[in-house]
């Protein structure tokens, strides 16, 4: 294939043409003057390209039809793109998330604020001091009054009061040691002196200073003997 | 008895009444043949060169930051509607005009040349 003016031609057009034309005109001139024969080889020239035009097949349409079809398949997939972008954002605008996004420093501090208005005791919806007013208009008391069972010591205690009740249950306070080291000092007790211990309270207080927090049951061991030799 | 039920006159009349035109499918198949186009995309599905071609074309859009534009055009029209107002419908008729328009030129021309070739592959 050959491009001449854009149009796609036959290698054998051309030549079949060319030969054309030069036979042509290799005709014995029988026209003397020069103006004459140069007219003749113009319009034979002019003669030999139209007919190799009209033997040409035009290729713009292959080329075209086929760049036509890259660019509607380019469309459709670009239209599938845009419709995901747009369900997204659609998405996102009905669940408010975009608000999330940029304003969520403002919502904070509106939501403080409004947290410190609900709080205030001057405000309408504190009728009665006691109980502060959310933002969904629930109270709540101040202590939280539902009941449970320790499981320690089996008693039924108030939420509110279970961490304070586990602590002096369960060993971190004074009296959770002096309970554990009861238990194990009247045994040694029993084994030393044949006596159980029945006060515990006055040797309890005059200890109080001497004892470390967080000991363990050793030291506590320790300080038990030390005060009972003390009595 | 059933066969005295099929025979008789009666019996054209239930014809008449169970028959149906046939659904308009099948009438466009067979009239109509299936254009180039057409052609055209079901080999391109079915290679799984559609596919291909969309999530490079998905890619390409993200790392240009089209989609984000595109996402900002719309945050600001649903502000605007207000923002249980918005439809997706209304969306894609808000991005396609500006979204067509504004897919950078190399993109275009990477997807463009990977379609020719894929076209010129499967021979026509």
């Amino acid at each position: 294939m050959v491009l001449i003016f854009g149009h796609e031609v036959e290698i054998g057009g051309v030549l079949g043409c060319g030969g054309l034309w030069w036979f042509l005109l290799a005709e014995p001139a029988r026209y003397s003057t020069p103006v004459e024969s140069f007219q003749r080889v113009h319009n034979l020239t002019k003669l030999c390209v139209s007919l190799i035009l009209i033997m040409s097949t035009p290729a713009d349409d292959n080329v075209s039809s086929n760049s036509q079809l890259s660019s509607d398949l380019f469309g459709d997939l670009l239209d599938s793109i845009i419709v995901d972008v747009a369900s997204e954002a659609h998405r996102i605008a009905r669940l408010g998330l975009d608000r999330n996004l940029d304003e969520e420093e403002v919502e904070l501090r509106l939501s403080a604020e409004a947290r410190a208005r609900a709080s205030d005791p001057s405000h309408s919806g504190e009728a009665n001091g006691k109980y502060v007013v959310d933002i969904f208009g629930q109270t709540h008391p101040p202590v939280a009054n539902e009941i449970l069972e320790c499981m320690n010591c089996g008693r039924s205690i108030m939420a509110g009061r279970f961490a304070p009740h586990l602590e002096k249950c369960m060993g971190k306070g004074r009296k959770a040691r002096l309970k554990a080291t009861r238990s194990s000092s009247a045994a040694q007790n029993r084994y030393l002196r044949g006596s159980p211990l029945s006060t515990h309270s006055p040797y309890s207080n005059s200890t109080g200073p001497n004892r470390s927090n967080g000991s363990s049951g050793v030291a506590g061991d320790e300080n038990s003997c030390g005060s009972l030799r003390e009595l | 008895m059933l066969i005295w039920l099929l025979s008789g006159p009666e019996v054209r009349f239930w014809r008449a009444s169970i028959k149906r035109p046939p659904t308009p499918d099948a009438e466009d198949e067979t009239d109509r043949e299936p254009t180039i186009q057409e052609i055209i995309n079901i080999k391109l599905i079915e290679s799984g060169e559609k596919e291909r071609l969309k999530e490079l074309l998905r890619e390409r859009l993200i790392e240009c930051g089209w989609r984000d534009e595109m996402k900002a055009i719309c945050r600001a029209h649903a502000r605007k509607k207000g923002r249980n107002n918005v439809t997706v419908d209304d969306l894609v008729h808000v991005i396609t005009p500006k979204g067509r328009a504004s897919v950078p030129d190399s993109v275009k021309a990477e997807l463009l040349q990977r379609i020719r070739s894929f076209l010129s592959s499967t021979a026509l």
